[in-house]
């Protein structure tokens, strides 16, 4: 048979609640999960997926509102030996959780970077100086529900998007799209142009179409219908590129993650769109290794020499594909790459900004900051944007997506 | 030798027995129930967990649809604790003749089965896991009732009424003297110890068994055959409601949601011993076979227990030979006065769940006919105990429990949800050292693993609360396994196979429960 | 990028196969669908304990073992390789040190009490073995729910190792300073390791334990630094102090995992987990590379030499379908012992035998996959741990043995052949 199609009967298209089947309860999952043993208000991964799954009206809603406190990170359908998908059964059941109770306002809010993004660009820095206010913060957090001391990043001011007006990529023989997502637009534009940048040294001309919200923050937050909205729209956006052949890339793992299956997975966006676009997404690091192994990476790689501590973010790990950053780390002279291989950082995306959740959060990433910390070295690397401003929270160390030591070794900022 | 005296000994602690003694007890008369085994340890606990609306019968049976209506609404309203309203469909799949729908919908109206009819598109609607290719349906109010709750709840409200229950009492013997059944001897299963019983009346609710008893008082002939089926139970729940193929009554054509998993039978053989419970492949083979049609990709689900019940066929030799094919699902309720010349002494037999109220409800009016007392029957007006709200089963309900209180108490068995509380507290009441009875209380081991993780815990509780020694606990588990496996073995393929793989690792490669210490010979 | 080698499964037989190879310079990947049986062991190395008679000398009694079982995995293996494996094995696990040979099976006390019979045992629980009899008291802790220190004790004290060398065991049951009611056997690990949590647990028990020979707990001692926690248990008991292995996830094996996952790290190996391996490009009598199925896409790794090490039915290295019919699931590999299709499978008893239990892949002596009628199928591939035919593990109590063993000779064989 061919393994494409067994692709799709055994990986992708199985249905997330019929997996619940293969789960012969050996509990690895649990032992696994960084937020259960974080804390008591999460019965854990087996628990809250095939095991009570079994227990809900699928039209009705879960009793149990502890499933709240999954983190959506991933980590257990990652190790289950069974191919239990627990993560996604989750995130399903939270979907039908707060569909029958209702979203809470605060979570609306911080789902919906790109609108916050449009609202405060243009006073990016009033607004950057009072979410670093303490009294501001403070306020926030009592009315708002977002913790005092959660790790929002900073407005950039000038969005990626009017960088890539501006820009003009040069003609090449080969053409690729670049995802970028809210967060490169909103917060780090530079990451965006040094992306840009690293394709066209690899001879790409990169068209960065309109786009706005994968909608994951809303997935994750339980706004199904909203999710569905945002995702069928970007891959409405980047579909017809996909139909002409080319292959799109993004910055961020737990993005392109959402196209790749979890839209499907989770929100059942079974839509034409979506499929072509899927099967032609990729992270950039996965990208990039690609090309190396068909012998098409540029290798003019320059001597960096340092040590920098690298986190693969929990969702990187969930594309299944490795540590493609670790590979590409292997090709820069000079460069001592030390894979952290720790569980989680801890901010599973919007989980560790709530009021609620934050100490959790930061007990989850505890051991990842100290390695950081210990490793003594100026900057860190993530794949994940989210992930990067919690290590750099909870470590004070800097961290920068993979992209930008490559960029550094190609030596193109001048 | 014990000796008891009651107005009423009600041989037989099935649904109908239950009932039987409930309603006796009602009508204040003292009763005793003795039962061989655990109550609902025989057909009752055995067959499909469907609360008929009648719609199996309105075309082929109209008088039994009517009666399963009407006993339908009246379970709802006095057992609702222990049913769970999935409502039904009846569906028609491409391997079902079209022409019976019509029948069935004329047959549910003059049967007074309130029926919808339904398009394919509402039909899939309600329940996407079905075959795409069905054409159509009809609602009906079937429902899924749990058997033991209500078997359990019908005991406790005939001891609220000052009913005494002997389970583990096998009947040994019955003593007819002038005419009439005076004494029973039943002996204690667990000590071997007899009691003899002076009854003023003995009702024989064996069910399948009910020639046996009859038999003991003389009265031979008594013929009920056993009609065997096997059921068997998926891992989840593939549908929320009743599923019954719309087509003339056959194998394998109703799916039922009962609690966390869905059971599809069932078949219909006739054995010669009911105690035999036989599971041929042939059988297995075709439940999968009939899933399928109802449920494509049934053969990859997970199959997690398959088990066969005997259900009573009465057939009477002195009435005369009657065609097997026949013989009624309606209940028989035998005079034996009449037939037999036996006085104070009545058979009831036959007859489905469903229907049990209202058998308990004739044999008990015949029995005060003959006793010429008029006790009127309230067993529809007085709820069961446990379902005064009038809240029906809710499946989220162990789950909605358990989120009350994630810290204070431990999760003995996970799939099912079971505290050690109330795993304690059933073992303390139920007064037992039998894990399996345990089991038909609580579900305990019910769920996926089949008692891999929970079943070494439950030894250990057990053995804690000082009733059992080492080698009676090891007993009690190795006892356990083997009774497991009877249910598992037929089913051992897919993901049920790797979970018996690993469950044979955890009993034989960690504990190493075949080498514990056994009980010294007795 | 072609690995020199590509194991798939990360159980202790793929972690195994891994580690040497990596040791030997060879670049190597393990590519799994999730975390194996390491979690599932008890982290004693059960080599042979019953067959069925109780074996109480391994290194002597494997020989006729495997003339009575010609297609067992340990037919294929030397004893003097067992003993290398588990001599490997124990220069690895640097958590704390592993005792015990083939020489003469060590007998500790099973979660429920019954002596089982263990070649190599973890330093933590070595103080349990029975052979000398002894009065020893069972600590459990009232969180804990996988473990019973009264069910535990009552059997143990009706073992006799030999005459006059009985068995006395009685339990306590102690709750520790853990305000939940439900604690899972890796928190307590977690907790053993604050030195506080110790010293109250020391505190409560310290007079308790008296008249006793040794102390058992159940297998909860500590993580990574289970050696600690145990040499601290035994200073403030006064007394030898030893590990129960319960019901899985186990602590033990954790540690194992952990350790055999630091040891391939730092060798240079690399694991990826992802989704199920879906299976192979092929050319004739070689296996070019590994097809997985990763997010949207397949991903393919390519390399010189496979180890197949994927287990039996229970992780679904093997799997049979409703219709009965078994398949290798990665390679497609032919599986033996399968009896014919519309023939029982498994036997009505529970503890009879049952005519599919042996089944597996077929292997020669380099563990290659073999057909039916012995001609090797794969020259690049080895097969390692449950996926291999012939065993029943959990009745002969040879489980670890034989995923350490064969994990070990795949490697070394691959070794070889590439030297």
């Amino acid at each position: 048979m061919d393994l494409i199609d067994r692709l799709a009967d055994e990986g992708a298209h199985e249905s997330v609640r019929a997996s619940l089947d293969h789960c012969v309860k050996c509990t690895i999952c649990e032992s696994f999960c960084p937020f259960s043993a974080a804390t008591p208000l999460f019965p854990g991964p087996k628990f809250v997926g095939p095991q009570a799954e079994r227990f809900r009206d699928p039209t009705g809603s879960s009793p149990d509102i502890s499933l709240d406190y999954c983190s959506g990170c991933g980590i257990c359908t990652q190790v289950c030996p069974q191919g239990v998908k627990i993560a996604e059964i989750n995130a399903r059941a939270r979907g039908r959780l707060w569909a029958e109770r209702g979203v809470p306002l605060r979570n609306k809010l911080i789902a919906r970077p790109s609108l916050s993004g449009r609202l405060a660009t243009p006073f990016a820095g009033p607004v950057n100086w009072a979410l670093g206010n303490p009294y501001v913060r403070n306020l926030v957090e009592r009315i708002g529900g977002v913790h005092r001391h959660a790790p929002l990043p900073r407005f950039a001011g000038r969005t990626f998007r009017a960088w890539a007006r501006k820009h003009r990529s040069p003609v090449a023989p080969k053409t690729i799209v670049y995802f970028h997502g809210c967060s490169t637009n909103y917060f780090e534009p530079s990451l965006g142009a040094m992306a840009v940048a690293v394709l066209e040294h690899n001879g790409y001309r990169v068209i960065i179409p309109r786009q706005d919200c994968c909608g994951l923050p809303l997935q994750s937050n339980g706004s199904f219908d909203a999710a569905r909205t945002y995702v069928r729209r970007l891959a409405a956006s980047l579909a017809p590129y996909a139909r002409r052949g080319h292959d799109i890339v993004a910055t961020s793992t737990s993005c392109s993650l959402m196209l790749k299956r979890e839209a499907l997975e989770i929100l059942d966006v079974d839509d034409p769109d979506l499929a072509i676009v899927s099967a032609r997404t990729y992270d950039i690091c996965e990208y990039l290794v690609l090309l190396h192994e068909r012998g098409e990476l540029a290798t003019d790689l320059e001597p960096l020499e340092a040590t920098v501590p690298y986190h693969a973010p929990c969702q990187q790990r969930g594309h299944g594909i490795g540590k493609p950053a670790m590979e590409l780390f292997a090709l820069i002279p000079g460069l001592n790459a030390v894979d952290l291989d720790i569980d989680c950082c801890g901010i599973a995306g919007t989980y560790g900004l709530k009021k609620e959740k934050y100490d959790i959060s930061m007990a989850v990433g505890d051991r990842l900051f100290k390695e950081v910390r210990t490793a003594g070295s100026e900057v860190a690397a993530c794949d994940s944007e989210t992930c990067r401003w919690q290590i750099t929270h909870g470590s004070g160390v800097p961290a920068v997506h993979p992209i930008e030591l490559l960029y550094r070794s190609y030596n193109l900022s001048g | 030798m014990n000796r008891l005296e009651a107005d009423v000994l009600v041989i037989g602690g099935g649904a109908t027995g239950a009932g039987v003694a409930r309603d006796a007890a009602m009508r204040g008369f003292s009763t005793i129930l003795a039962e061989r085994g655990d109550l609902a340890m025989g057909t009752t606990g055995r067959f499909h967990g469907l609360l008929h609306s009648g719609g199996r019968y309105v075309v082929r049976d109209p008088p039994s649809a009517t009666e399963c209506m009407q006993e339908n609404l009246i379970l709802r309203r006095i057992a609702a604790d222990a049913i769970e309203d999935t409502g039904g469909m009846f569906v028609t799949t491409p391997w079902d003749d079209p022409a019976y729908a019509a029948k069935f919908h004329d047959g549910c109206k003059g049967a007074g089965v309130p029926v919808e009819e339904l398009s394919a598109a509402e039909v899939l609607r309600r329940e996407p896991r079905l075959n795409p290719r069905i054409s159509g349906g009809f609602a009906v109010p079937d429902a899924a009732v749990d058997a033991w709750k209500t078997v359990w709840a019908c005991a406790r409200s005939a001891q609220e009424h000052g009913a005494r229950i002997l389970n583990y009492h096998r009947a040994v013997s019955l003593h007819v003297s002038d005419g009439a059944v005076t004494l029973a001897a039943v002996m204690d299963e667990a000590t071997g110890e007899t009691t003899e019983i002076e009854a003023g009346f003995v009702i024989n609710a064996t069910g399948v068994w009910a020639g046996r008893i009859a038999a003991m008082a003389g009265c031979g002939g008594v013929t009920v055959v056993p009609g065997n089926g096997i059921m068997i139970a998926m891992n989840h729940r593939l549908v929320d409601t009743v599923i019954n193929r719309c087509k003339e009554p056959a194998d394998g054509d109703i799916l039922v949601p009962i609690r966390t998993v869905s059971v599809i039978g069932t078949t219909d053989s006739l054995v010669d011993d009911p105690d035999e419970n036989a599971i041929g492949r042939d059988d297995v083979e075709l439940m999968l076979a009939e899933g399928e049609r109802l449920v494509p990709g049934f053969r990859s689900v997970r199959a997690l227990r398959v088990w066969a019940g005997a259900r009573p066929l009465f057939k009477d030799d002195k009435a005369g030979e009657a065609d097997t094919r026949a013989m009624s699902r309606s209940f028989a309720l035998i005079d034996h006065r009449e037939r037999d010349g036996v006085e104070r002494f009545l058979t009831i037999t036959g007859g489905k769940f469903t229907t049990f109220r209202k058998m308990a409800e004739a044999t008990l009016d015949k029995m005060c006919e003959q006793l010429a007392t008029e006790r009127p029957c309230r067993t529809a007006d007085e709820t069961l105990p446990g379902s005064e709200s009038g809240h029906h089963y809710w499946i989220g309900a162990r789950l909605a429990a358990r989120e009350g209180d994630l810290t204070g108490d431990q999760l003995i068995c996970e799939c099912e949800l079971i505290t050690r509380h109330r795993l304690e507290d059933a073992m303390q009441r139920r007064a037992t050292t039998n894990l399996d009875d345990i089991r038909r209380t609580l579900r305990l081991a019910m769920g996926p693993c089949q008692g891999g993780f929970c079943i070494y815990r439950a030894t250990g509780i057990l053995h804690d609360l000082a009733r059992l020694d080492g080698p009676a606990a090891n007993n009690s588990l190795r006892r356990f396994l083997e009774e497991r496996w009877k249910g598992v073995q037929p089913i051992l393929y897919g993901d049920q196979l790797r979970q018996a793989r690993l469950d044979d690792w955890i009993f034989q490669g960690l504990l190493d429960v075949e080498h514990l210490p056994e009980s010294a010979p007795a | 990028m072609i690995y020199d080698a590509a194991v798939i499964g990360a159980g202790t037989a793929g972690l195994a196969a891994a580690l040497r190879m990596a040791e030997g310079g060879l670049k190597v990947i393990v590519y799994a669908k999730g975390v194996g049986s390491t979690h599932l062991t008890g982290g004693t190395i059960d080599v042979l304990g019953y067959t069925p008679h109780l074996v109480e000398h391994p290194e002597t009694e494997l020989p006729s073992f495997v003339d009575a079982h010609p297609d067992h995995p340990y037919a294929r293996l030397s004893v003097a390789t067992i003993n290398d494996a588990l001599g490997w094995f124990r220069g690895r696990m640097t958590t704390y040190d592993y005792t015990g040979n083939l020489a003469a099976n060590l007998m500790l006390p099973t979660a429920a009490g019954a002596p089982k019979p263990s070649a190599l045992v973890p330093e933590t629980m070595a103080a349990g073995d029975l052979r000398g009899g002894g009065r020893f008291v069972i600590v459990g802790f009232t969180q804990l729910k996988d473990f019973y220190p009264a069910y535990l004790a009552d059997n143990l004290s009706r073992f006799e190792a030999a005459p006059g060398l009985p068995v006395n065991a009685r339990s306590v049951t102690q709750r520790a300073p853990i305000a939940q009611a439900d604690v899972t056997p890796l928190s307590f690990a977690r907790h053993f390791e604050d030195a506080e949590f110790r010293k109250a647990v020391i505190a409560g028990l310290e007079r308790e334990v008296g008249g006793s020979d040794a102390v058992g707990f159940p297998a909860v001692l500590g993580l990574g630094e289970a050696r600690t926690v145990c040499q601290e248990l035994q200073d403030g008991l006064g007394l030898p102090v030893f590990e129960v292995p319960t019901l899985p996830p186990s602590v033990p094996g954790m540690r194992m995992f952990n350790a055999l996952k630091r040891a391939l790290s730092k060798a240079g190996g690399t694991v990826v987990m992802g989704g199920p391996a879906l299976g192979a490009d092929a050319t004739g009598e070689r296996v070019e590379a590994l097809v997985t199925a990763a997010a949207a896409r397949t991903r393919s790794y390519r390399a010189r030499h496979f180890v197949l090490a994927t287990g039996g039915f229970a992780s679904g290295g093997i799997v049979m379908d409703s219709t009965g019919a078994v398949k290798e699931s990665v390679l497609g590999l032919p599986v033996a012992g399968v009896p014919p299709t519309g023939e029982e499978r498994f036997s009505p008893g529970y503890w009879a035998s049952h005519p599919m239990a042996r089944a597996g892949v077929a292997v020669d002596d380099a563990l290659r996959p073999v057909d039916a009628d012995g001609d090797v199928l794969y020259a690049n591939v080895r097969i390692a741990g449950a996926a291999i035919a012939g065993a029943e593990p959990w009745r002969e109590k040879s489980g670890e043995g034989i995923t350490l063993a064969t994990g070990y000779a795949a490697a070394s064989s691959i070794l070889e052949s590439d030297a």
